[in-house]
């Protein structure tokens, strides 16, 4: 598997975990910390083997045959890499599926981040009542994907939805945004920018753990606010932005419920929507189809793998922690 | 950027300075306005009438109809207080089972050193990445050889994933927060003869809650609107959870209680909102204020 | 702290405390289970009791169902109703809303625990049927256990998949064209009438746009139901055998009719005819007042109604009306390998010819199957919009021809793609000659 080659982020550094057993008596810390290790990992451990894995690896499994759901296990037919062949060289849709997810990721998850950052920063220090805003901006991530939001979000961007009697004040005839398949996925874009709740909560978290001194040292040497903004918050928070980056990837390539709840589950109009896992999802239980379904999340995997492990890579230059000495 | 365990301890005497309040104020509440608009529509449509929410798009309705709360409450067999109940269960289950047990995992990632480290932490994260539509059958069969599925508590196969970390998203969450923890501190407590347990104790613990907070915020939220996991697994009415429930008001090809089924949502917010605004708090408290014993 | 924690698991951890190097053992023993559980429920899964237990033994059947709360209390009552007859069987009742209902069935069908009973429509039966999912129903109809004697002929043969009874109707419906009454009146337009041509359709549709200013007809054809009307009074059809009934030519004409129609402005534009295309009823144009006729089923009538002030009217889909036929709505299956097969066969006979079941149940799954009983509820109807649809119904069914043989595997596929092609038509991305080229194209390789 590609994500083995994944660098352990916790293993660099000079001053990191590694040179410890050196200045303080190898064989005891290794032997202690070893065993504290697992202890500490045996839930994990223990969920992995019993609840996660299997699943996966019966996935990888059905991968290579024809399952269909109704089919019992016993009776399955292996039938290699058709389910990938097929993928790759016979069904356009699931390249079109390719090219709207990628599209929506490269854009919904940048500005997702930077709407989230910069709300976090707004709602940062203590005053009255940022407790209420911060809930407010909060709320719309709470929606999740019910069934009232396809219905909210379906007439806020319609034909004769608020969105263009805003444009409308300006002089500017709208289009039936959600309705239209040249501008259906932006929507689900927006829709997705608009709930930035979940990692906004996690760069407040992270703000709360820069030490206030750094700032109070900064001041001392003179620094600006954006200096402070560059130079103390984020390398400090650059292990909460590199978290969210990372996840926030992994769910805009996902991005499964907005696109599952604004099309009604269809990825239309005209499959301007389908993103990678609606269509999975679509092939999988819908058309019974789910040896063809593991194999696309297999290979979902696989990419997805690919991208983690060059944000692993990267993190390195630019990813600060604390925990190591890097003075 | 040197820290001392007894600097970071230290209350701080003031913050940085205080730009224009006013400014700050105006432009939060303009984007609150357009961000909150649908969430007001919302509101708006919970109290029209079945025939105006399919005809009229407007805010606010021509004939206010509350009584889409109350036929919405009642609309089943059973109340659906009786649904919010089971949701605040399973959910608050949740944040115990995650929280404890993505801890400790995260615990050993991020300070421990032991044999295959990387390998598992690589494990980890790659179970993030299968779209969960392929393992939802796979896991209900494996469910049901375990006998989780169609017990007396229905409720099984939804928890004992929760206590046995197998959401990695959590684990990952606070393997990044606690690398952010100076590792003098650790150093500090060595010293003293404090051991993986003790440092666990009483350094990592205490200085986890930002992390903590965050995972209870999420696992709330998110157990409350998971849709999929709890349809499959949950089969009578009366064990039915929120969102479950919500999905019952509408059965497209046929009955549709759109009024009520918006107001109940509507209801749905309130416990996870205020379950927020009372955790939220506690971020506001991080590492500038929390006491160490080092 | 763990509750339950997995037995089965335990076995491998365990082990993994006393070596050094837990690792292959570990990979074994998790082969073992993955190898271990299909062959578990493979068994499970084939239930190979003869499922005749005694008469009065005690039975809990399981039984699965969609639908809104309204359905759930009628069906609720009308299994009561069957248990006290018969005290010593019980019923494990689930239902939900029908979003995720096949999801959910699916996974229990995999997962070795479907229900005993469950309901199933035209979409899934034969999926299902051609698994070896349903049980065959034919012995217990020839042996007179499940009557359908005062059946309309037509409407239990649309349960035959292959030669096989795979399900019941619990209902009969058919394909029926709503229209604005009011709109129509006010503006002095005659209403449409059964029979009615489809070019005489899309003339009377234009009129209505060019008067009222409202599109006179939603545009049918991603609709599956509409094309097959349609297919069926060309003298083709939706399937034949396990092969398309139709030709790329066919499905040209009939986009290129709809290309017409919008040209004519008979109907709305292509972003609201995506809207109407879904099934859903508050989205459905005659109730949004989007366009003054949609395409739906008959039935569909008292739920329309709520979601609209204005009166409604609905009739046959336009050409000759014997191209319709009895549809069952929806059906009553009964799982293969249920051990409780004779009785729940027995409930599906119940719920279709007792007289007071089936009043319990009235039209909420279509109007009943047996046409006795039909006469007796539809005398009791009380709803005026539920008496329309009854009488449109009553009126075609002395018209109705055979029935079609019933969706094929691969159907969902075959819907989505005529969405997807009719649309790509619709918002001009393609020709008609086009769309109907990857459409049949697509279907091909749906029904392979």
């Amino acid at each position: 598997m590609a994500l083995t080659t994944a660098p352990d982020p916790t293993r660099r550094g000079p001053g990191s975990v590694r040179a410890h057993p050196k200045r303080r008596g190898p064989g005891r810390i290794r032997h202690t910390e070893g065993l504290a290790g697992y202890v500490f990992l045996s839930p994990w451990l223990i969920g992995l083997m019993g609840v996660t894995a299997i699943p996966m690896l019966l996935s990888l499994y059905l991968s290579f045959t024809d399952y269909d759901v109704l089919t019992p296990f016993s009776e399955v037919r292996w039938v290699g890499l058709a389910n990938y062949e097929r993928m790759f060289t016979a069904d356009p849709s699931y390249w079109h599926a390719v090219r709207v997810t990628v599209t929506f990721a490269l854009v919904a998850v940048p500005l997702k981040l930077v709407a989230a950052l910069g709300v976090a920063l707004l709602l940062n220090r203590a005053w009255r009542g940022v407790g209420l805003f911060r809930g407010l901006f909060y709320l719309p991530s709470l929606l999740g994907g019910s069934v009232a939001l396809a219905i909210v979000w379906v007439n806020m961007f319609n034909r004769d939805g608020a969105f263009n009697s805003l444009l409308s004040l300006f002089g500017i005839t709208g289009k039936p945004w959600v309705n239209d398949p040249d501008w259906a996925l932006e929507t689900l874009m927006v829709l997705a920018i608009w709930q930035f709740g979940a990692p906004m909560v996690i760069f407040l978290a992270g703000l709360k753990q820069v030490p206030t001194e750094l700032y109070e040292a900064a001041a001392v040497d003179g620094a600006g606010r954006f200096r402070q903004f560059r130079n103390v918050t984020l390398p400090m928070l650059s292990p909460v932005i590199f978290f969210n980056l990372v996840l926030e990837t992994i769910n805009g390539f996902q991005g499964f419920t907005a696109a599952f709840v604004l099309s009604n589950g269809t990825g239309g109009p005209v499959d301007s929507t389908l993103m990678y896992t609606l269509n999975l999802y679509i092939t999988g239980f819908t058309e019974l189809d789910m040896g063809y379904a593991s194999a696309m999340a297999w290979v979902f995997l696989l990419a997805i793998a690919v991208i983690t492990a060059i944000f692993f890579s990267t993190g390195r230059f630019w990813v600060h922690y604390s925990d190591e000495e890097d003075r | 950027m040197t820290l001392t365990p007894t600097a970071v301890a230290l209350p701080s005497p003031r913050r940085r300075p205080g730009g224009r309040p006013l400014l700050r104020l105006l432009i939060l509440v303009a984007i609150v306005a357009v961000v909150l608009y649908p969430l007001i529509w919302m509101v708006g449509t919970s109290v029209k009438s079945q025939e105006e929410i399919v005809n009229n798009l407007g805010l606010l309705p021509e004939r206010f109809t509350p009584g889409n709360y109350t036929a919405g409450w009642s609309n089943f067999d059973v109340s659906f207080g009786r649904f919010f109940l089971n949701s605040a269960m399973v959910s608050l289950l949740t944040v115990v089972g995650n929280g404890l047990s993505c801890l400790l995992a995260a615990y050993a990632f991020a300070r421990l050193r032991f044999r295959l480290r990387g390998v598992w932490f690589a494990v980890m994260i790659g179970t993030l990445l299968l779209p969960q539509h392929v393992l939802i059958v796979p896991q209900y069969i494996l469910f049901r050889t375990l006998g989780l599925v169609g017990g007396e508590w229905p409720y099984l196969p939804l928890l004992v994933p929760q206590f046995l970390a197998t959401e990695a998203f959590f684990v990952f969450l606070m393997v990044q927060f606690m690398r952010g923890i100076p590792r003098e501190l650790d150093e500090a407590a060595r010293i003293d003869g404090a051991g993986p347990y003790g440092i666990f104790r009483h350094i990592i613990l205490p200085l986890s809650r930002p992390a903590l907070v965050t995972t209870a915020i999420f696992s709330f939220i998110w157990t409350w609107n998971d849709f999929f996991r709890q349809l499959v697994f949950l089969s009578q009415l009366q064990d039915y959870t929120v969102p479950v429930a919500l999905t019952l008001f509408i059965d497209s090809t046929s009955q549709s209680a759109v009024g009520p089924m918006f107001a109940m949502s509507v209801l749905s917010l309130l416990p996870v909102f205020l379950f927020f605004v009372a955790f939220q708090r506690m971020l506001v408290e991080g590492i500038n204020t929390s006491g160490i014993k080092g | 702290m763990h509750p339950a924690t997995p037995p089965t698991v335990d076995a491998p951890v365990g082990r993994s405390d006393r070596t050094r190097l837990p690792r292959r053992r570990l990979l074994r023993g998790l082969l073992a289970m993955t190898v271990a559980a299909p062959l578990l429920l493979g068994a499970a899964a084939c239930g190979d009791d003869d499922g005749a237990a005694g008469p009065n033994a005690p039975v809990k059947l399981s039984i699965f169902w969609w639908g809104g709360d309204a359905r759930a209390k009628l069906t609720e009552d009308a299994l009561a109703l069957y248990t006290q007859k018969h005290p010593n069987v019980t019923f494990e009742k689930t239902w939900q809303a029908n979003q995720g209902y096949f999801d959910k069935l699916a996974t229990l069908t995999a997962g070795g625990n479907p229900p005993d009973l469950f309901q199933i429509d035209d979409n899934y039966l034969a999926e299902y049927a051609a698994r070896n999912t349903t049980l065959d129903l034919t012995s217990y109809q020839k042996s007179g256990k499940l009557d359908t004697f005062k059946f309309p002929e037509s409407l239990w043969q649309y349960g035959v998949v292959d030669g096989k009874l795979a399900g019941l109707a619990a209902g009969e419906n058919t394909q029926g064209l709503v229209y604005n009454k009011t709109l129509l009146t006010k503006n002095n337009l005659p209403e449409p009438t059964t029979g009615m041509t489809w070019e005489q359709h899309i003339a009377w549709a234009e009129e209505v746009s060019k008067k009222t200013g409202v599109p006179g007809t939603q545009d049918p054809s991603a609709d599956y139901k509409a094309l097959w009307v349609w297919l069926r009074q060309q003298g083709k059809d939706l399937y034949k055998g396990s092969e398309l009934g139709f030709t790329a030519e066919d499905v040209t004409t009939w986009f290129e009719l709809w290309k017409g129609a919008r040209d004519r402005r008979a109907t709305p534009t292509a972003d609201v005819i995506h809207e109407g295309n879904s099934s859903d009823v508050t989205k459905q144009l005659v109730v949004t007042g989007k366009s003054a006729t949609s395409w739906v089923w008959a039935n569909q009538m008292p739920d329309l109604k709520k979601n609209t002030k204005d009166e409604l009217g609905v009739i046959a889909y336009p050409g000759d009306p014997s191209a319709q036929w009895a549809r069952a709505s929806m059906y009553w299956s009964v799982f293969k390998g249920s051990k409780n097969r004779d009785v729940a066969v027995d409930v599906i006979n119940f719920l279709n010819n007792d007289l007071a079941a089936v009043k319990l149940l009235g039209t909420d799954r279509g109007l009943p199957s047996n046409l006795d009983l039909r006469r007796v509820v539809s005398d009791d109807t009380t709803d005026p919009a539920m008496k329309q649809s009854i009488a449109v119904e009553a009126e075609l069914t002395q018209k109705f021809g055979p029935s079609p043989q019933v969706p094929i595997k691969g159907h969902s596929k075959v819907k989505s793609e005529l969405i997807k092609s009719a649309e790509n038509a619709q918002y001009g991305r393609a020709t008609p000659a086009e769309a109907a080229t990857q459409f049949v194209e697509a279907c091909k390789s749906a029904i392979a």
